[in-house]
Formats: C-alpha cells, structure tokens, sequence
C-alpha cells in the first residue's frame, strides 16, 4: 500500500486544490483502510480499493462543508487557496479550473485523466454506472476545455462540433 | 449515397481513453482525418492531461510523510506472507528512486522529448529503460510478484492495465520469467516483466497501453549501454530493455512479439 501513496496524493491535491487538506484526507484513507483491512481481499487491488475509501471521505467532507456555511456550493470549495506555485500562473489556471468543476466531474476527469483509471474501474471507485462515468467526463472536459481557452471551448455535443473554431492560444 | 458516420462524443473521448475496440478505434481514426472540429477535440484533450500530468507531478517525487509512515507500519502482513513492514518501507522508497530514475533517464532523451510533444514514444522508451535500470540490479527484490504466482501476476497486471496483458515465454531463447510489477507511467499504470538468463542476465518487458503513438513497426533505441526495441500493437506498447547486443535483443523482441500477436 505504501507504493500507492504517491498517487493517492496527486489525486488528492488535484482534487481539492489544496496540500493540507489533500493531506489530510489521505492520512483519514489510510487510517480508514486500516480499521476496515479485514474487507480488502487479498487479489484485490489496494489501488481501487483506497480510491474508493478516499472518495467516500471526499464525499462526506463535502457534505459537512456544505452544511456549514450554506452559501458555499460544492463547486466552489477550496476554490480560491493560494496554489503551489510549481509551474507557474498556467498551472494556477488549472487548479482554478479544476475547481470550478462540480465536485463529481472533478472526480472522474482525474481518476481517468490523470490516474489513468479505466472507465470500469473508475465506476466502481466511485460506485456509478459506466455510463454515468462517461457523461460526467465529457461533460467535465467540456468545460475544463472551455475554462482553460483551449481551441473550441467545445461543450458537449459533438454534433454541434464545427461551431466556433476560435484559435486562443 | 449514405450520409457521412458521425463520430459521437462519447467515443471521442473512449477513443482518447483507450477504451475502444481495435476495429471501431481504426474507424474513428480515419474518421477524425476528415473531421476538424473532432480532431481538434481529441487534441485538446491530450493537452489536458499532460497539463495535469505537469502540474501534479511534485507527490510523486516527495517522499511519504512520517504520519502516513506510521499508520502503514501498523498495517499487517498481506499478500502471500512476504511482506513485512520493511518490504512495504523498500516499496516506498523503491517508488521514489524510480520516479527520480525515470526523471534521470528521461535526461537523456530530453532533446527528443521537446523537439515534441506528439512524440509520446520517445517518453514510453525513457520510462522503459529507467524501470529497466532501476529494478534490474536488485539482487533480494526485482519484482513484486515473483514467477511462481504467474497466473496471479498475469491477471492482476490484466486488471490493472485494462487489458489482456501476458507474460511471453522465452524459455526456448534460454530466458526464464523472473516476475513482474505495476508501476506508474504519465498517470498511466504501466507493467514490468523480468526474465533472467543462464548466466544471470536480466532484461525487461514493459509494457503499457499506447497513448496516440504512431510507429507499429519495431524500433530500435540505444542510451546509456542499454538497448530498447518498442512497437505498438494496439492497445498496447511494449518495450524490451537488456544490455544485450541489438541481434540478440531483436531475437528476443522478435518471440515476445510472435507470441502476443497470436491472441
């Protein structure tokens, strides 16, 4: 399991667009995996496994969040930290990004997009059907796509693809 | 005349995914050569992972907190009996020295690598050769699932890749399966095959599903005495690594391919 912290890490501070709470959150995965190893059956994978546990915990720390100040919607928590500033004011665009999306289009973009989860196995981390994880990715990409001023700013609906062609970059 | 196929959204983005089949894959390959605004979207999309990919990248490098530290401590034993909490503390640092590795041996290729971005393969032959020199010259733990679990090795690294993924025998080349691993690769989960001959030389097979590579035919890449030959065979890419000489390495890569081509 230890093998897996790295990217239980990545995931999370892209998930909550902050080090200590990503932090935090994997410190309670692990504590939690630990009180509940008698449900992990050898064979299994412990990677699915502690994603699952962490979104669990993400969900729930939400919903607390949500409760208490009742202006802050899911979309905009942990919005506006001040990010790691690694690769500079484009990488802070997609923290920001990232942030803007609704907690469960997050989710899927990054277990697809940056854990490399296959849509079955990301369905089961998140307890969703298939198909449900693959409207929420076009959905979530759609608008990342659109935040980031990439080419199309394209939102869902390929049909409609030849829209507007407008070069940003 | 039959109105144009439409490529729908969602096998866009299962396209980019790698979750198509070989056949509906080719279909909205040649379809997207026709479509721009499609073919953008596919474009973008990639952009958005290697943007996430770079932005994420610090955790993968740092080493694991000491209050997580202490709560894998008090983690049992699992899988097979062979894990003491020592084996799962070399795992962790095993996990960082690769990803240092991999950022060293990625060093060498760095003019190839940003002459393009479109060149994914340069990045996959780097990955290769750094998890080759990584776990290669371990004597007590080259792999974490050692030969005698093959078929559990087998169908876990199948599970974790996504895709039908086997170990090829080289048996008849003199070569014995060592074992095999899981390891990251650009967000991606990648595996690792090691197999040992007579005179205790290693080389690896590395395997992981292909990311908008071009090339199908073999390739030969030569850095730092290590020899690579990659090629596709979608879904997947593969990469065989050993200090070996390039005909010998060709035999090599000649039978794994033969052997996973048939299936």
């Amino acid at each position: 399991m230890a093998a897996e912290i790295p990217r239980l890490r990545r995931y999370a501070r892209a998930l909550t667009g902050d080090d200590g709470e990503a932090d935090d959150l994997i410190q309670d995965t692990l504590e939690r995996a630990l009180a509940r190893l008698g449900q992990w059956r050898d064979g299994d994978s412990p990677r699915k496994w502690l994603f699952s546990i962490l979104h669990n915990l993400h969900v729930d720390g939400l919903r607390r969040k949500s409760r208490r100040p009742p202006h802050v919607g899911l979309d905009s928590v942990g919005a506006d930290q001040s990010a790691p500033a690694a690769d500079g004011a484009s990488g802070r665009d997609l923290d920001r990004a990232l942030q803007l999306l609704p907690s469960e289009q997050r989710e899927v973009v990054l277990l697809v997009g940056l854990e490399g989860l296959s849509y079955a196995e990301a369905a089961e981390v998140l307890a969703i059907p298939i198909g449900t994880v693959m409207s929420r990715l076009a959905r979530g990409r759609g608008r990342l796509r659109a935040l980031m001023g990439y080419e199309g700013g394209y939102e869902g609906g390929g049909k409609s693809g030849q829209a507007s062609l407008r070069r940003v970059k | 005349m039959t109105p144009e196929r439409h490529i729908s959204e969602a096998e866009l983005h299962a396209y980019v995914d790698g979750e198509l089949a070989a056949e509906d894959r080719a279909e909205v390959e040649a379809l997207l050569a026709a479509n721009p605004a499609e073919a953008l979207l596919v474009r973008d999309i990639r952009d958005l992972h290697e943007a996430l990919a770079r932005r994420y990248a610090s955790p993968l490098a740092a080493p694991v907190p000491e209050r997580m530290q202490q709560v894998l401590a008090r983690m049992p034993v699992h899988g097979g009996g062979e894990h003491s909490s020592s084996k799962r503390r070399w795992m962790a640092v095993a996990a960082a020295a690769l990803i240092a590795a991999m950022a060293g041996a990625a060093g060498y290729v760095v003019r190839d690598l940003t002459a393009g971005a479109r060149r994914p393969e340069m990045a996959f032959i780097a990955s290769a050769i750094g998890a080759h020199s990584v776990y290669v010259p371990e004597a007590r733990h080259p792999v974490e699932v050692g030969a005698a679990e093959e078929t559990h090795l087998v169908q876990w690294l199948t599970k974790r890749l996504g895709t039908n993924v086997r170990a090829p025998t080289l048996l008849s080349l003199g070569w014995k399966l060592v074992g095999g691993r899981l390891l990251p690769d650009r967000g991606l989960p990648a595996a690792q095959f090691m197999y040992e001959d007579g005179a205790g030389r290693r080389l690896t097979l590395y395997v992981r599903k292909e990311a908008g590579f071009n090339d199908t035919a073999f390739q030969f890449a030569e850095r730092d005495g290590f020899a690579a030959f990659y090629w596709v065979d979608r879904p997947l890419a593969y990469a065989i690594a050993g200090r070996l000489g390039r005909d010998e390495l060709l035999a090599l890569a000649n039978a794994v391919y033969g052997q996973l081509e048939q299936h």
